[in-house]
């Protein structure tokens, strides 16, 4: 109303503060609306309906909004206990993130961790774990942590803005399904003033919304105290972390993933020796996540391959959450650490030998140690490339603010101006000795001038700090022998501690083997010694042993339990033939039919006999369905050895063995026809059997007569309100039955009947589809759960596989050494689990485009590095695209920005999972490092892509509209099966291919519309199939050398080769381009006939150019006489001076004119004005004698003057 | 990379092997098939199978030695869409049908199968019998939308009959809970005669009648006498039965005429009293899944989504046992819990 911009000044509203209209405000405020006064009813014809079609439409469209929101309902499948939440911190180097993760770690359990490698798990409250694990600037590793991340922090320097790298983990996130994001700002302490720091945190946060949501949470770091973020801060944060939900993502609920927290090499040490490179059976811990996990399973490692998980087992959970629930905060024994990889965990034991935690106090008393206290040198420690590799890659430059730009930058930089994302501006950065690769928006022109500006801040810092870098340099390439003894307890953390483990595994020999003789199904067989020296074991044993000692007594090792199991089983159902309680708890248990042993006496003697028998003929169906464990029990073993009678002692007849051929060769047939054992033509069989109709004896609680007093006792008791009379049910009359159980349970069925009828009443009025299915879903998750609640976890494996959220030890045979030898904890081992047809190659079908923000389109036939499911790997892509007709085209590169198929040889992964193609994993060359992201469309065995191939012919005869072509094809046999075919010349003459000519092989008789030239050419178009190349090469990163496992390098595309090799084409003389010779033609000629018949207009004209006048009419040249001569020149003479004079004459009197024209035109002007001041006077002057008249008339003076 | 195959010795539980590597694609070489017989090698019937693999999937690949003893196979994928077979008479559709209705919901496209052969023979489970029982038995994995239609009926030996399957595509099946069968409300049935005298129907159903009565009066069987074009080659006749409980689960029973020219005739009244104590049989039997689709239903409880299942069996019946045996080790997707009650 006020606004500053409007002009006019308006009055402002008053509040009325007395009269009537503000007492009936007062009123109104103190009371809230009168329940009458309600504005539908008070002003009911504004809130009639006045459309029916608007009505209707709204009411669509309020529905469309409110079914929009609803989600597909699924099986809620998180176990009880669910693993540690995966918070993957990623960033630019030097932003943060190891400063960040060690100040949560800090935060949540307040111990102190120095070097973050691996991942660390941590539990942060009551029911929840985390693991953090640290990303690096490698894309192998962003690649592989997007696909397990739950939570994503995502740091970033304020002080810089953006960087590519943020973009790139944004993306690869986007593609493998997108885990939560958090942005985390630091380096906020680097702004002066308070208006920047306002404005760059308004920017970033815009633009971070832009990337992941509106709205995303964007946290801020504001400062270092003692090099370390304040306490409040991360408090604060790790709240935000403790209280986040998590999405459920596709391809994470249905494939079960371990990240490996610890690595053992289980080889035998003896081999090893004998072969330094022979394959490396390793063991993998971690916790197991996503869903169930079979044993001997396939998986797949990503940076190593694909494997087959030889053992899985799990372990108690060294990182266990709090078993008692009650309190309200962790007290200081629960706040547990776990990090193998760093060299701190808890208690944990297992089959290769027993860790004992050192207090974390003491740990890290040494690590602090160790840390030199330099801060360059300690950067030097944390990188993973060596120094050379760093100074080679590093660039001094010598004059300050001359940034040395090589040929291939500039080249970049002319192309970026064409694409529409960020630019990616390297700077060079002086305190970490590395460019950083900025993310510029072309639109944003604050970001770029506040750059410039700490440019030249940085330049006059540079200067300073130039020669001190160098000499650090030379300071840390003499101390390299220093850090590498530095180094390595940390690349090998756990050696250590295996010594003490060693020492405390000879202590513990005999306590391990003490469950040998509990295993034992004898006890009584141990000799009393050997009791005695059991227990004395016991009592020396700690907790530990007494633990494990329990653990081995009370279950059987799950190599051979479901054998024994089986056999006790059978055991169980033999001796408690009688006993149908028992029975009914086993799973897999042994009905009796109720009927069965109701017959006559002397039949149950036979029935339970069939009974045995037939027990004995059932298989062990857990065994059938759940499997033993090892293979060999359904691979046939069929040994040849059979004992035949030998012929003269040489040859053997060979008879098919009737019980074999019954094995092997049987009939395939699923009919299964009774055998007669019953005879039908009993009564007593019928009998048996009447119950299972309708008509029949129904059960106790199922029984009309039954459910009809049931439902008398629940709604016979009621009280008539009107009269007061009580109405009793016959429940009164009942005598009281003692037994509490039975009344307990009569309660609950009340209850339960009482409460179903409510819902019936009250719950189906606006119940829809949706909350149906929800209720289906909510139901089947309530059995699920309650299936296998009291069932023990060794069982229980058996039957659904290793649930999530169990710590497991994953065993894998023959991998390759390097693996071990190269391990480096910085960069994460996952263990991804592969579907059932997801360890198969074949074609894949995919939706392709090229990322916008990438400066290049792709080639055809160029290998390319794919990330799809787990894997990684590199392939060799056909870019095509779909006709109009269905065909698939080849394309010989993508296009700029559309979409287009592309079809690789590849693992078999699920439709509808999204994948990301990267160029090049060594170094960072492309400004923008993920090439093309995607969708797999269609898995197939058999692709159709064909290519354009057009078959070129020359005419050598040529009649009428009949020529012949030859050099299209080579044999008459090519030409037999393009006979028919359409052909075209490059005039657009279109024709035929009629029959093969026998001379010139491979020529052939074509007809066209019109008649052909020597000089045309005749070219059949036609489609040729491309097969996809067969390179599925995956890539092995994680083998490669510590320090070098970012410098992949696979298949180099052609480009690349030639380039290195330094190999130019030479290009077809033909299609280069060249200036072409003017063509001449012959005139046209037209018959004379045809002439003759031609209208006049068209009729070529015969009238002669004016050259070919003839010479009678030429006029013949005038040559004059010497006096004619003269008078000619004087009258040329005479006439110019009269031309000159007559031309003055003519000017002068114009100008004349022109002034007299001027002069006329003042006086007219004046003329006029004097007229108007004349009018203008009389006109007043008959004013003032009209107004003298009126003023009066008005007093009433004579009327006219 | 590739995922190891499995081996095999002899041609038993063919159909199985090969409907479980297409399912899990996983390769299987199967060896020595009938290498001991005086005819040894894959038999007509055997190869008409895989034709009809062959057919509904998409990069298949088969090896067969020169004897035919030796089977390779490389499963491709299930494609489904539009197909037709002539299947070899020395085997029923049912044959070959049973092997569809397990690959059927997990093509790509909605299968259409036209197969053509003898619908009805002794030795393998007939058409009727797959739609009276299998069929309902799919509906309540929510397998909807499922159609089996007899349009011509061809008993053996001479066939010439012609079904029509439809089957949708369902990526996930339901979990199922069949652990109570409930009462049998109602018994149903079809007498077919193709080729003799329609009365033999009416006797047929007369018989059963006869027994079934006993127990519950909602009993109604149709007769079916195809005329024409549409009774196949040969003379014969038969009879299906089928009990439904009050819980949806249909139990079945069923007889059919010795071929013409093999084995002695039967008389349709024995015939039917004898299908009737089948079926009498298969209700003692009890169960939520009758003996003849036991192993089809818990192949479906092994592909369907990872949630328990139950269901409640009666004894099994050897072809279940074995193909049991058949399903490899985790072969079954993590997480699939079954759980499988016996009667005994």
């Amino acid at each position: 109303m006020e606004g500053k911009d409007s002009k006019v000044e308006q009055k402002r509203h008053l509040k009325k503060q007395s009269g009537p209209k503000a007492e009936r405000k007062k009123v109104r405020k103190q009371l809230g609306t009168p329940a009458g006064d309600d504005e539908r009813k008070r002003n009911p014809k504004a809130f009639a309906v006045q459309s029916a079609v608007r009505m209707a439409k709204t009411f669509h469209r309020a529905q469309d909004l409110k079914a929009k929101k609803h989600h597909i309902p699924l099986v809620d499948r998180t176990p009880q206990e669910p693993p540690p939440i995966v918070v993957v911190v990623v960033g630019p180097p030097k932003v943060g993130k190891s400063t960040l993760i060690r100040c949560l770690i800090k935060n949540f359990t307040r111990q102190k961790l120095g070097d973050i490698c691996g991942p660390v798990t941590i539990v942060s409250g009551k029911k929840r774990r985390l693991t953090f694990i640290e990303c690096n600037n490698d894309i192998n590793t962003m690649i592989d942590l997007a696909k397990v991340a739950d939570l994503v922090l995502m740091l970033i320097d304020a002080s810089f803005g953006f960087e590519m790298e943020t973009f790139e983990f944004l993306n690869i996130c986007q593609v493998h399904g997108f885990p939560r994001i958090m942005g985390v700002l630091t380096h906020l302490d680097s702004f002066r003033n308070n208006k920047a720091l306002r404005k760059t945190k308004k920017r970033l946060k815009h633009r971070f919304w832009t990337e992941v949501y509106q709205g995303a949470k964007l946290f801020y770091l504001s400062g270092m105290v003692y090099s370390e973020y304040q306490t409040q801060e991360v408090k604060n944060l790790g709240r935000f972390i403790s209280v986040m939900k998590f999405r459920p993502l596709v391809w994470q609920q249905s494939h079960p993933y371990v990240v490996a927290d610890r690595m053992e090499d289980l080889t035998d040490p003896e081999m090893v020796r004998i072969d330094p490179k022979c394959d490396r059976t390793v063991s993998l811990y971690g916790y197991l996540r996503g869903t169930f996990l079979k044993n001997k399973g396939q998986v797949h490692i990503p940076g190593v391959g694909d494997f087959a998980v030889a053992d899985v087992s799990f372990l108690p959970d060294p990182c266990a959450l709090p078993e008692v629930q009650k309190k309200r905060a962790l007290n200081e024994k629960e706040r547990l650490l776990y990090a193998p990889m760093a060299g701190v965990g808890g208690v944990v034991y297992d089959k290769d030998a027993v860790y004992i935690d050192l207090p974390g106090s003491h740990v890290n008393q040494e690590q602090e140690e160790v840390r030199p206290t330099t801060e360059l040198v300690q950067s030097l420690i944390g990188t993973h490339t060596t120094l050379d590799a760093k100074m080679s890659a590093s660039r001094v430059s010598l004059f300050t603010g001359a940034a040395a730009l090589t040929s291939g930058e500039v080249e970049e930089k002319e192309e970026e101006g064409l694409t529409s994302g960020p630019r990616e501006n390297l700077v060079w950065d002086p305190e970490m000795r590395r460019e950083r690769r900025k993310a510029v928006f072309i639109e944003d022109d604050n970001n770029s001038e506040s750059s410039s500006e700490e440019d030249e801040d940085n330049e006059e810092e540079e200067s300073d700090e130039e020669g001190r870098r160098i000499a650090g340099l030379r300071e840390g390439a003499n101390d390299k022998t220093k850090l590498k003894e530095n180094q390595e307890p940390m690349t090998a953390p756990p050696v250590k501690r295996q010594k003490v483990v060693e020492e405390r595994e000879a202590e513990n020999e005999s306590v391990v083997e003490v469950p040998a003789f509990a295993d034992s199904e004898d006890e009584l067989e141990m000799s009393e010694e050997e009791v005695g020296q059991k227990s004395e074991e016991e009592e020396s044993s700690d907790e530990e042993g007494e633990e494990d000692a329990a653990l081995e007594e009370g279950t059987i090792k799950p190599g051979d339990f479901s054998e024994e199991e089986g056999s006790v089983e059978e055991d169980n159902c033999e001796s408690q033939v009688p006993d149908k309680e028992e029975n009914k708890s086993n799973l897999i248990s042994c009905y009796y039919f109720s009927g069965a042993l109701r017959w006559k006496e002397g039949l149950q003697q036979k029935a339970s006999e069939a009974f045995l028998r037939q027990q004995r003929s059932t298989p062990n169906l857990r065994k059938l369905v759940y499997g033993t464990g090892n293979m060999s029990i359904w691979v046939s073993d069929d040994s040849d050895g059979e004992d035949g009678e030998e012929l003269g002692g040489l040859f053997r007849v060979s008879r098919p063995e009737k019980g074999k051929k019954h094995r092997a060769d049987g009939m395939d047939c699923s009919r299964f026809d009774p055998d007669g054992a019953h005879d039908w033509e009993l009564e007593e069989m019928f009998d048996s059997i009447r119950d299972c109709f309708v008509t029949g004896k129904w059960e106790d609680d199922q029984d009309a007569a039954t459910l009809l007093k049931q439902d008398e006792e629940l709604y016979g008791d009621f009280e008539d309100l009107e009269t007061g009379e009580v109405h009793n049910g016959k429940g009164e009359t009942i005598l009281r039955v003692e037994e509490d159980v039975t009344q307990k349970k009569k309660r609950l069925e009340k209850k339960r009947r009482l409460k179903e009828r409510f819902d019936m009443e009250y719950d189906d009025e606006d119940a829809t589809y949706f909350d149906d299915l929800k209720e289906v879903m909510q139901k089947q998750a309530e059995l699920n759960r309650a299936e296998f609640e009291d069932v023990d976890d060794e069982m229980r494996i058996q039957y659904e596989g290793f649930r999530p959220g169990m710590y497991v030890r994953l065993e894998i045979p023959s991998l390759p050494c390097e693996f071990v030898i190269n391990f480096d904890p910085h960069y994460p081992v996952i263990v991804g689990a592969l579907g059932a047809s997801e360890g198969n190659v074949g074609y894949l079908q995919m939706r392709l485009k090229k990322h916008r923000w990438h400066n290049r389109i792709l080639k055809t036939r160029d290998p390319l590095i794919l990330s799809l499911g787990w894997r990684r790997f590199q392939t060799i892509p056909l870019y095509h695209i779909e006709d109009h007709n269905g065909r698939h085209r080849l394309l010989k590169y993508t296009p700029q920005h559309m979409h287009c198929g592309a079809s690789i040889w590849g693992p078999i992964t699920p439709q509808g999972t999204g994948f990301l193609a990267v160029q090049s994993l060594a170094g960072t060359k492309s400004s923008f490092r993920i090439a093309a992201t995607g969708v797999v469309l269609d898995l197939d065995k058999s692709v159709t892509i064909v290519k354009k191939l057009k078959l070129i012919g020359y005419p050598y005869k040529i009649y009428k509209n009949t020529s012949f072509i030859k050099g299209m094809f080579t044999t008459v046999l090519e030409v037999a099966k393009f006979e028919g075919a359409s052909i075209r010349t490059v005039s657009g003459v279109r024709g035929q291919i009629k029959k093969a000519l026998s001379t010139p092989a491979g020529a052939y008789r074509a007809t066209f519309e019109d008649r052909l030239l020597m000089s045309d050419i005749v070219f059949l178009r036609s489609w040729y199939p491309v097969s996809v190349p067969h390179l599925y090469n995956p890539v092995t990163s994680l083998l490669m050398p510590v320090g070098q496992k970012d410098s992949w390098m696979g298949m180099r595309t052609v480009g690349q080769l030639k380039y290195d090799l330094g190999i130019r084409n030479k290009p077809n003389a033909d299609s280069l381009y060249k200036v072409r010779a003017p063509r001449h033609f012959n005139k046209l000629q037209i018959p004379r006939e045809l002439q003759k018949a031609l209208p006049f207009k068209s009729k070529p004209k015969q009238d002669k150019t004016k050259g070919m006048t003839p010479k009678d009419l030429q006029r013949p040249a005038v040559i004059r006489e010497p006096h004619e001569r003269k008078v000619a020149a004087l009258l040329t003479a005479l006439s110019t001076v009269y031309n000159y004079k007559s031309k003055k004459a003519q000017t002068a009197k114009r100008t004349k004119h022109k002034d007299f024209l001027q002069q006329q035109d003042k006086a007219e002007e004046d003329k006029l004005k004097r007229q108007k001041e004349a009018k203008k006077k009389l006109y007043r002057m008959m004013g003032q004698k009209e107004k003298k008249r009126q003023r009066s008339s008005l007093k009433g003076g004579p009327q006219d003057d | 990379m590739a995922s190891q195959g499995l081996n095999y010795d002899g041609c038993n539980f063919f159909r199985q092997r090969l409907v479980l590597s297409t399912l899990s694609g996983k390769r299987v070489k199967i060896t020595n098939i009938r290498s001991k017989d005086d005819n040894p090698g894959l038999r007509d019937f055997e190869a008409s199978f895989i034709r009809l693999l062959d057919k509904v999937t998409n990069g298949t690949r088969i090896e067969i030695n020169q004897t035919g003893t030796v089977l390779f196979y490389q499963p491709g994928l299930l494609i489904g869409g539009e197909v037709e077979h002539d299947c070899n008479t020395q085997r029923s559709v049912g044959f070959y049908l049973e092997a569809l209705l397990m690959l059927a919901p997990f093509m790509k496209m909605p299968l259409k199968a036209v197969l053509r052969g003898v619908t009805n023979d002794p030795t393998d489970p007939s058409v009727d019998q797959l739609k009276y029982s299998a069929v309902p038995l799919m509906r309540k994995f929510g397998i909807d939308g499922l159609e089996l239609k007899i349009v011509k009926r061809g008993m053996a030996p001479g066939g010439g009959g012609e079904v029509l399957f439809t089957c949708p595509v369902r990526k996930t099946l339901v979990s199922v809970n069949l652990t109570d069968p409930g009462k049998i409300k109602r018994i149903r049935g079809i007498a077919y005669s193709v080729r003799v005298s329609p009365q033999m129907a009416n006797r047929l159903v007369d018989s059963a009648r006869g027994i079934l009565n006993k127990f519950i009066p909602d009993i109604y069987i149709y007769t079916d006498h195809m005329k024409g074009d549409k009774s196949g080659k040969s003379p014969g006749f038969g009879l299906t039965l089928v009990a439904e409980t009050l819980n949806g689960t249909f139990l079945s029973a069923e007889q059919v005429s010795t071929p013409q020219g093999q084995g002695e005739p039967v008389l349709p009244e024995d015939m039917g009293r004898n299908c009737a104590k089948h079926l009498l049989e298969e209700i003692y039997r009890g169960g939520s899944i009758d003996s003849a689709n036991q192993s089809l239903a818990l192949l479906y409880m092994t592909l369907r989504q990872q949630d328990v299942c139950k269901a409640l069996l009666g004894p099994l019946s050897p072809y279940t046992v074995k193909s049991l045996d058949m399903c490899p080790p985790g072969y079954t997707q993590p997480g699939h819990v079954i759980l499988v009650t016996l009667l005994t």
